[in-house]
């Protein structure tokens, strides 16, 4: 069964007015479960746009989009959603366990429920020296480690990630996206990640959907199928390079019709 | 020693140091000029008028800082309780803020002559009324910016996590408006103070801090009358520093630092 079965979407903002944006037009993807996918394209192609349309925080224009079968909207009641940002997003006056704890407390769940799964969340990211301390003592990746052990706490489903590792340095971030696999693949999470790094996107997915800008939609889908599990030996494979090639074409022709800004391509 | 106690040194000795070479200078100013105790009283005069009056003063602050507590504390209810219904409600919120940032700017204190005519010569209620006031506006502005400030990421994984307004409110809107509250308290404790001084001027019971501050300088008790500024003084201060020890208290960690920083 597919996760995420996205048709027709098209998103416009401000509509019959003069300054009408079509943020999306005629979107078409179907994401299937535990598989990762990442948007990619340059700035105002959407792709942040689809990623809160499928969470349900932006209802579209029009089209539908069937989340495990449901409406997204029933979806995001269910709590069938972790999502993730660029700013970690953690709150200041919890500590990180609390911050962990925050979705459970939503879902009602009572206080040695919520602990056990905080205490199990914080040894998954390897953070479980830090559960007492505040979000500002921890440092940048530390602070989206957390971030990510709270939005897999409910063990949702599905996993929407906006640029979460784009405040990281590079280190860090190649650090990150290894140990989000490894959780992924232990937890057959169903992904939908929003980059704009090329090689990040290749590294992390099975697929790679290329969006171009004014009005959004989706140029190419990049099939990654890199053989074996992924790893650091992997960033030095012939098919990797391959593939972040075929993802920087598949851009360029989009560049060709627009401008492209904002393309990491490092 | 340890480096902690040595920046408390630091940032204390200067200051402390300035405030001894001040009234040192105050006191040869004075001395060696000879100047008339109408014109300036010296600091040692004050002192003993201050030691002598002790009582007196302290009588006399006590009802200054009844009246200065007692509307610091309904202010600060009625401020929090009006930000709330702000951010709720949009509509009141754009009626109510620019009136309340307009009112801030002018000295309602004045206020407190009018209020005199309604209430009884001796009641202490106008004065509370006008404390109420000028705290009432200082709380609601800044309340009601901490509550509908908020980080728009929190509100955004809140409603992902399908959280109702009354869950956004109870887990972010209100513990992000808890450093605005302490921020608006610290600033209001020594306005209160200040406020219940000033209303004393405009008549009625001669038997606070501000209003024995200017019968004694009518009499020409110079030095008297700087001994109730004293002790003026260190109610103010004495209002500033449990309100700086309560946020301490309900800000623990390096949260209230934070949110400075983010400023």
């Amino acid at each position: 069964m597919s996760a995420i079965e996205i048709t027709n979407i098209s998103q416009a903002f401000n509509l019959g007015m003069s300054n009408q944006v079509d943020a999306l037009t005629d979107i078409n993807l179907s994401i299937a479960s535990g598989e990762f996918v990442s948007l990619i394209g340059p700035s105002g192609c959407g792709k942040s746009t689809l990623l809160r349309l499928i969470a349900n925080l932006l209802v579209p224009t029009s089209g539908a989009i069937v989340v495990n079968g449901k409406s997204a909207k029933q979806a995001r009641l269910d709590q069938d959603y972790g999502m993730a940002f660029q700013q970690s997003g953690l709150f200041e006056w919890r500590t990180v366990a609390k911050n962990i704890e925050l979705p459970l407390e939503l879902k009602g769940w009572d206080k040695t429920r919520r602990q056990a799964r905080a205490t199990e969340m914080l040894e998954l990211v390897k953070l479980s020296d830090f559960a007492n301390h505040f979000p500002w003592q921890l440092s940048g990746g530390m602070q989206q480690r957390v971030a990510i052990a709270r939005a897999l706490a409910v063990h949702p489903s599905l996993l929407l990630m906006d640029e979460p590792f784009g405040a990281l340095d590079e280190m860090t971030r190649e650090h990150m996206q290894s140990e989000l696999l490894s959780i992924c693949r232990a937890s057959g999470t169903t992904v939908v990640f929003v980059t704009h790094s090329i090689p990040e996107a290749v590294y992390l997915s099975n697929r790679v959907v290329v969006m171009s800008p004014r009005p959004g939609r989706v140029a190419e889908i990049v099939d990654v199928s890199i053989e074996g599990e992924r790893n650091d030996a992997t960033r030095d494979n012939a098919v990797f390079f391959q593939r972040i090639t075929a993802v920087r074409e598949a851009l360029r022709g989009v560049e060709m019709s627009d401008h492209v800004r904002g393309i990491e391509d490092r | 020693m340890s480096s902690r106690s040595l920046s408390v040194i630091r940032s204390v000795l200067p200051p402390a140091v300035f405030g001894v070479a001040f009234i040192a200078a105050w006191e040869l100013v004075v001395k060696g000029f000879n100047l008339k105790p109408y014109f300036l009283a010296p600091p040692s005069k004050i002192w003993q008028k201050f030691t002598e009056n002790i009582d007196l003063i302290w009588g006399a602050a006590k009802v200054s800082g009844t009246n200065a507590l007692i509307g610091l504390l309904l202010g600060a209810f009625l401020g929090m309780v009006m930000s709330f219904a702000l951010s709720r409600f949009k509509f009141l919120n754009n009626l109510i803020t620019p009136l309340a940032i307009a009112l801030n700017a002018v000295p309602i204190f004045v206020l407190v002559a009018v209020l005199n005519n309604m209430f009884a010569i001796t009641s202490e209620v106008p004065r509370r009324i006008m404390v109420t006031l000028v705290v009432y506006f200082i709380v609601l502005v800044n309340v009601a910016k901490g509550l509908t400030q908020v980080i728009p990421t929190h509100v955004e994984m809140m409603k992902s996590y399908a959280a109702s307004d009354t869950q956004i409110l109870c887990k972010v809107r209100i513990p992000n408006a808890v450093p605005y509250l302490f921020t608006a308290l610290k600033i209001s404790a020594p306005a209160s103070v200040i406020t219940a001084f000033v209303s004393e001027y405009f008549g009625g019971s001669q038997n606070g801090l501000g209003s024995r501050i200017t019968s004694n300088i009518a009499n020409s008790k110079n030095a008297v009358a700087w001994a109730y500024v004293l002790g003026a003084c260190l109610l103010g201060l004495s209002f500033y520093m449990v309100s700086s020890l309560l946020e301490g208290v309900a800000t623990p960690g390096g949260r209230a630092k934070r949110t400075r920083e983010d400023r």
